[in-house]
């Protein structure tokens, strides 16, 4: 849900499914916002932010090479760092304070996504 | 019934091999002797001394007549009595048996010093040990003939080389060179009357306290004389001579005292069987006097274990000795234990006869204690291999079948933004379907192995199911460490089984789980107000965990009053 008169959000999608990015990345799209980049591992993502530049990442917490969490720790010390919003096919309760301790902006149940759910966490 | 070690003699002379025969020799040749001296004018005190010295030391091999071991030093003593009475030949004035006395006159110190620095095994202590017994020779028989071929005397048959001077010359030097071996071997019987420790002091120190008694006044008689030139007054060498006669009492003594220790160790029946708390390990470590005594039990299948049945290490070290205890051709345990043991061989074989009466039963009783220790630790690897099971389960669901049925859901949801309002109601109603069909599959899932738990601990665990119970659950305490898995696993299944009972059964109001955490211990507590009148069905959940919890070595109970109100508890070994 972006405002036309704005600039576009640009969100980069760190998964490690590729099916996952795929339908993501098309059901962002489809709601107006700009898919910088996708990410399959911490890696990548740390790489990619600093190649992108991205507003919002779209963060995975279960990646095959570290914790989503971590990356969003490291992410969030930077005050001019993107927006995180961890997604996962677990519930949140699955993680408890980690959510809230990692520095995210907040999160979301991968079945629940959607450009509107997104949106009401990116406030 | 017990294994022991021939020792095997060899043959000998029936003189060398049973001293008893010196007994009469000694009395006859001391009382003629005697009778000689007394006529020639030799005071009747140092007859009596003499003679005393004498039997002391006959007696004293006598007394050792019963063990193999001490043939070494029961020869010497014999030798030593037969010497004394050969030094006294001097009190006769026949030229013959005078020159021999002459020569061989304090030959049986030299014989005594060492009986001494030999015992108990006959070898020397040390190197400064064996040098002092060779100057001992040298100073009596070997200076005993050299003075003997210069000594000025009507009745010496030796004297080749008749001269005053160098017969003062050698007897100071012989006097100087006795002292030094005195004062040598009293210093080694000091050092190690201070470094034995344990049985071996126990079994020696009446010897070497007797040696450290009787030999100062001869070493100092011996130094005057050195000085001097001149013999101290007569008084003073019939004393030293007396104080000798202690050694051989000394080495009595020795023999008693293990004789002693021996018929503490035929109580041991008595006491090995009216078992009591202590140990079999206690008893004989007691009745042994070694407390770093271990006894291992040899299972059928050759493996050692400790009276609890854990497995025990039968030591091939030095330091160490190992005794084993056998019945006919089976060994049925070891005794490990210090080597000092060995120098009280009587007392070790009557403990071990005696120990062989109850051991069988000890040994059964050890290797039940052993199967058990394997029983439980089969059933904890069982539990480990299980919880591995689950983490692989859930690992699974997560990575496979939910994340496809996350994709659909999402593309479901996407498909709806795109389709015309009636399909797009359809696909919605479909899409909040799967949503729910996600939803139990994560909850089989955190069922199966939480993923809370093992990332964040137990209390986060507990706090996620108090939030998800439908009844009001307080949590009480906290661990605030993160414990052994299995041992996390096992209390998050309790606290989940106990309230999973407590909302289907009990219809209670609220419930609290009450966490406490010790060093080594965890217990965790779930109360509720319900109807209580619960029972642990065999066949129930909580009846399952209690194999987890008790494969653990833990405890669960369950007080339910029938008046209402349930108190669940597992309690859990955590060794953090």
């Amino acid at each position: 849900m972006c405002d036309d008169e704005r600039m576009p959000i640009r969100v980069l999608i760190v998964d490690d499914h590729p099916d996952f990015r795929a339908v993501a990345r098309e059901l962002l799209e489809a709601a107006g916002y700009v898919v910088s980049g996708e990410a399959a591992g911490v890696q990548e993502a740390i790489a990619a932010v600093g190649a992108q530049s991205p507003d919002v990442v779209l963060l995975d917490v279960g990646l095959p090479d570290g914790s989503g969490f971590d990356v969003a720790s490291q992410l969030s010390r930077d005050p001019s760092g993107p927006v995180v919003v961890l997604v996962s096919s677990r519930a949140a309760e699955d993680y408890g304070r980690r959510i809230a301790r990692c520095g995210a902006r907040g999160f979301l149940s991968k079945s629940r996504l959607s450009a509107a759910t997104l949106a009401s966490v990116l406030g | 019934m017990i294994s022991r070690a021939a020792s095997v003699s060899p043959p000998s002379a029936p003189l060398l091999r049973d001293p008893i025969l010196v007994l009469p020799l000694a009395v006859a040749a001391g009382l003629a002797l005697g009778w000689g001296g007394l006529h020639n004018g030799v005071s009747g005190g140092e007859v009596a001394v003499d003679l005393a010295l004498c039997w002391c030391l006959v007696g004293a091999s006598l007394v050792a007549l019963g063990w193999a071991r001490w043939r070494h030093a029961r020869l010497l003593l014999a030798l030593a009595a037969m010497l004394v009475l050969a030094g006294d030949l001097q009190w006769l004035n026949a030229a013959g048996p005078w020159t021999v006395g002459l020569v061989l006159g304090l030959a049986w110190v030299a014989v005594m010093i060492q009986l001494v620095l030999t015992y108990p095994d006959g070898r020397p202590w040390s190197r400064p040990a064996q040098v002092t017994v060779v100057g001992g020779y040298l100073a009596a028989p070997i200076g005993g003939l050299a003075a003997a071929l210069v000594t000025v005397d009507s009745r010496n048959a030796l004297s080749i080389l008749p001269s005053q001077s160098a017969t003062d010359t050698i007897g100071r030097v012989r006097a100087a060179l006795g002292c030094a071996v005195l004062v040598s071997a009293l210093l080694l019987v000091l050092w190690r009357l201070l470094s034995l420790r344990g049985a071996a002091r126990r079994a020696q120190a009446p010897l070497l306290v007797s040696v450290v008694l009787a030999l100062p006044l001869t070493a100092a008689w011996l130094a005057q004389e050195a000085l001097t030139g001149h013999d101290p007054s007569t008084r003073v060498a019939t004393v030293a001579r007396a104080l000798m006669a202690l050694i051989p009492l000394g080495f009595v003594a020795a023999i008693g005292w293990s004789r002693l220790r021996r018929t503490q160790a035929s109580d041991l029946v008595v006491d090995l069987r009216s078992a009591g708390a202590q140990t079999l390990r206690d008893r004989l470590a007691r009745a042994l006097g070694d407390p770093t005594l271990e006894l291992a039990y040899r299972l059928a299948d050759g493996r050692y274990v400790d009276e609890s049945g854990e497995p025990a290490v039968v030591p091939d070290v030095q330091g160490r000795a190992v005794t084993l205890l056998s019945s006919s051709d089976e060994v049925l345990a070891a005794l490990v234990h210090d080597p000092a043991l060995l120098d009280e061989p009587a007392l070790v074989e009557s403990v071990r006869a005696t120990a062989g009466l109850v051991l069988e039963n000890e040994r059964l009783a050890a290797e039940g204690r052993a199967q058990l220790a394997q029983v439980r630790a089969s059933r904890a690897r069982l539990v480990a291999a299980t919880d591995e099971e689950r983490r692989r389960i859930e690992r699974d669901l997560h990575d496979g079948a939910q994340q496809r049925l996350v994709a659909v859901c999402v593309a479901i949801g996407l498909a709806a933004g795109r389709a015309d309002p009636g399909l797009a109601e359809v696909l919605r109603s479909a899409q909040d379907e799967l949503e729910e069909a996600i939803g139990d599959l994560r909850a089989l899932a955190r069922g199966i192995h939480p993923t809370l738990l093992r990332e964040d601990g137990l209390d986060a665990a507990l706090e996620a199911i108090a939030r998800r119970a439908p009844v009001p659950v307080t949590i009480q305490g906290a661990v605030d460490a993160r414990l052994a898995p299995e041992v996390e696993l096992a209390a998050y299944f309790f606290a989940t089984e106990a309230l999973t009972n407590t909302v289907k059964h009990a219809a209670a109001s609220r419930a609290t789980v009450h966490v406490q955490h010790s060093h080594d211990r965890l217990r965790v507590t779930v109360s509720d107000d319900g109807v209580g009148g619960a029972t642990l069905s065999p066949s129930g959940g909580l009846a399952g965990l209690r194999d987890r919890i008790e494969a653990l070595d833990g405890t669960m109970a369950i007080r339910s009053d029938p008046a209402g109100g349930t108190i669940v508890v597992a309690e859990l070994p955590c060794g953090s």
